[in-house]
C-alpha cells in the first residue's frame, strides 16, 4: 500500500490526490506505507454490501506512525480497543466483478 | 438578486412502492403544481424542471429522467436537467433553482426529487458508491460503518450515550405519527429500544455501537417544490414561503483525512452561509429539519448549526429542547429516521416540512407561530452539505 509524499512541503497523503492540501504543489513521491499505527476508532459491521459473504467485518481508522490516517479492515483476534497498536499488512479486501481489490488489513502489533 | 418563493409542494408517502420511478416523480410534481394552482400545457409559466436523484441510473436504469418527466407533464419546451449530488441532491437542486430565479434567468422552476432504492445488500452497496472509490468503497465500508466509527468518537469525547441516541429516535417516531407521508408512523418507547424484554430482537446491533433504531430505513419516495420569483408569485394561489438563504460547503472526500474527526465542518460553514444570506442567526429559527440518516448526525448537526454549544446537544435532547414545544423543535416531520430517506427526495422533503410549518399546515405537529426554519441536507459522510433557510413571505 502506498502513500504519496508532497515533493514541496513533505506532507504524506493517502489516497493519492492531484494537489497537495497543505501547499497546493502537484508532484508527489510514492512511498510504501509500512510499520505500525494507533487505532483511533472502529466498528463491527453486520450489514455488509453485496459481494462480501461474511457475517460481519471489523473496520477501523488508524493513525499510522508514518504520519497519515487511513481506513482499513481489521483482522484482530480478541477484544478490539481504541488506542491499541496495530501493524500494517495488505491483502485482498474484496472481489468486485471478478477483480480483486487489495487494501489495508491491520493486525495486532 | 431577486427574492425567491416556494409556491407549491408535493410529497408521496415514503416507504415501499410499486410505482415506476417516473410515475413516482410525476405524482409528487403534479401535487406541487396543483398546490400552487399552476397550469401545465399551453401557456404554462414553468421555465425549468430539475430532477434530483442519486441512483436513477444505477438502480432503475434510467438516465435523462428530467427529459422524460418534462414531456410527461406536458411542460415542453421548458428547460430540463438532472442533478446528482448524492443524498444532498435535493438540497442542491433547490439551491440551483434559487440561483436561476434570483439571477433573473428563470421566473419559475419545478424541482422534483425521487428514489427507488431497491433492497438488501444491493441497496447497501448502491448507497456505498458515494464513498471514496479507492480508500473506502472497495473495503466493504458503508455509510453506516462511518456513522458507527463517528459515534464512537463522539461518545468518547463528549459523553454521549446510546440512550441519548435512542431518545432522538423516540422523538422522531412520535413526530412521524402525525405526518401522513411518513414511512414509519408508529411510536416507540425508550424502554422498547433500550432495556425492554425484546430489545435484542427489536433493536439489534447493526454496526457497533449503532443499533437498528440509530439508523434510518431504506425508502422509496418523491417530493417536489415549485419555486417562483417575486414578479410572478401572485399568479399562484395560497401562502408563499420565502427562500431567504442558501449555503453549501464541502469537506474531504476520504473521511480519515479530516483534521478534527469529531467535527462536521461543512455543516457549520453551509449553515452559517445560509444564515448570513438570510440576515438571521440560529436563534431566529423556529424549527429545523436536520439530516438524521443516523441519529448521531441530528445531534452533531444541531451543534454545528448553532442550536447548541459543541458537545452539549445531548443535554438539550435529555431536557426535551428539540421536541415540539421545546426551545428548537428538530425533525418535526419524523426526520429521515421515521419519515424515511429516499436519497434524491430527502432534501426537498425537508424543505416541504419547513414550508408546512411556516404556512401553519403541519397539522398535529405544528410548531406554534413558526416564522423561520433551517434545513440541512447531508451528502456523503459530511463531504457535501446544503443548508437552506426559509422564512415567512
Amino acid at each position: 500500500m502506498n502513500g504519496y509524499r508532497c515533493n514541496s512541503c513533505g506532507k504524506l497523503h493517502h489516497p493519492a490526490r492531484l494537489v497537495c492540501d497543505k501547499c497546493s504543489a502537484r508532484e508527489f513521491e510514492t512511498v510504501e506505507l509500512v510499520g505500525e499505527g494507533e487505532l483511533l476508532t472502529h466498528t463491527r459491521l453486520f450489514n455488509l454490501p453485496v459481494g462480501i459473504n461474511k457475517d460481519f467485518l471489523d473496520f477501523g481508522v488508524v493513525a499510522l506512525d508514518a504520519g497519515v490516517c487511513v481506513t482499513g479492515q481489521l483482522d484482530v483476534e480478541g477484544e478490539i480497543k481504541t488506542g491499541m497498536k496495530l501493524t500494517v499488512t495488505e491483502g485482498v479486501i474484496r472481489e468486485i466483478h471478478d477483480t480483486e481489490y487489495v487494501g489495508f488489513i491491520f493486525k495486532k502489533a | 438578486m431577486r427574492n425567491v418563493y416556494i409556491a407549491g409542494v408535493g410529497h408521496t408517502k415514503f416507504g415501499k412502492t410499486d410505482l415506476p420511478f417516473l410515475d413516482l416523480l410525476g405524482s409528487a410534481a403534479l401535487e406541487a403544481l396543483d398546490d400552487a394552482g399552476a397550469k401545465t400545457g399551453e401557456g404554462h409559466c414553468i421555465d425549468q424542471v430539475i430532477v434530483s436523484s442519486m441512483g436513477a441510473s444505477i438502480q432503475n436504469r434510467i438516465s435523462g429522467s428530467a427529459s422524460a418527466l418534462v414531456d410527461s407533464l406536458n411542460l415542453c419546451p421548458a428547460m430540463a436537467e438532472c442533478v446528482e449530488n448524492g443524498p444532498a441532491s435535493g438540497g442542491s437542486s433547490v439551491k440551483l433553482a434559487y440561483m436561476a430565479i434570483a439571477s433573473g434567468v428563470c421566473d419559475c422552476v419545478l424541482v422534483v426529487g425521487g428514489e427507488k432504492m431497491g433492497k438488501g445488500k444491493e441497496a447497501t452497496d448502491f448507497v456505498a458508491t458515494m464513498l471514496h472509490p479507492v480508500a473506502e468503497y472497495p473495503y466493504g465500508l458503508t455509510l453506516t460503518s462511518f456513522a458507527a466509527m463517528f459515534t464512537r468518537l463522539i461518545m468518547d469525547k463528549y459523553g454521549v450515550t446510546g440512550e441519548d441516541l435512542a431518545r432522538i429516535a423516540v422523538k422522531n417516531h412520535a413526530n412521524a405519527c402525525h405526518n401522513p407521508v411518513a414511512q414509519l408512523q408508529k411510536p416507540v418507547s425508550l424502554e422498547d429500544i433500550t432495556t425492554g424484554e425484546n430489545v435484542a430482537k427489536m433493536n439489534p446491533m447493526v454496526a457497533d455501537p449503532l443499533h437498528r433504531y440509530d439508523v434510518c430505513p431504506m425508502s422509496d419516495g418523491a417530493a417536489a417544490v415549485l419555486l417562483c420569483s417575486e414578479d410572478i408569485k401572485d399568479r399562484f394561489k395560497g401562502k408563499k414561503v420565502r427562500v431567504a438563504g442558501v449555503g453549501q460547503a464541502t469537506d474531504t472526500h476520504a473521511v480519515a483525512n479530516r483534521a478534527v474527526p469529531t467535527d462536521l465542518l461543512a455543516v457549520r460553514i453551509a449553515a452559517q452561509k445560509a444564515y448570513d444570506m438570510a440576515g438571521l442567526t440560529a436563534d431566529d429559527m423556529s424549527c429545523a429539519e436536520l439530516h438524521d440518516a443516523f441519529q448521531i448526525l441530528e445531534l452533531v448537526e444541531s451543534e454545528e448549526a448553532g442550536f447548541f454549544k459543541r458537545g452539549e446537544g445531548h443535554i438539550g435532547v435529555r431536557n426535551g429542547e428539540t421536541e415540539i414545544g421545546g426551545r428548537i423543535p428538530i425533525n418535526t416531520s419524523g426526520g429521515l429516521k421515521a419519515k424515511g430517506h429516499p436519497l434524491g427526495a430527502t432534501g426537498i422533503s425537508q424543505i416541504i416540512e419547513v414550508v408546512k410549518q411556516i404556512r401553519g399546515d403541519a397539522h398535529g405537529r405544528q410548531v406554534e407561530d413558526a416564522k423561520a426554519g433551517l434545513c440541512v441536507n447531508f451528502g456523503g459522510f459530511g463531504n457535501n452539505i446544503v443548508a437552506t433557510v426559509l422564512t415567512k413571505e
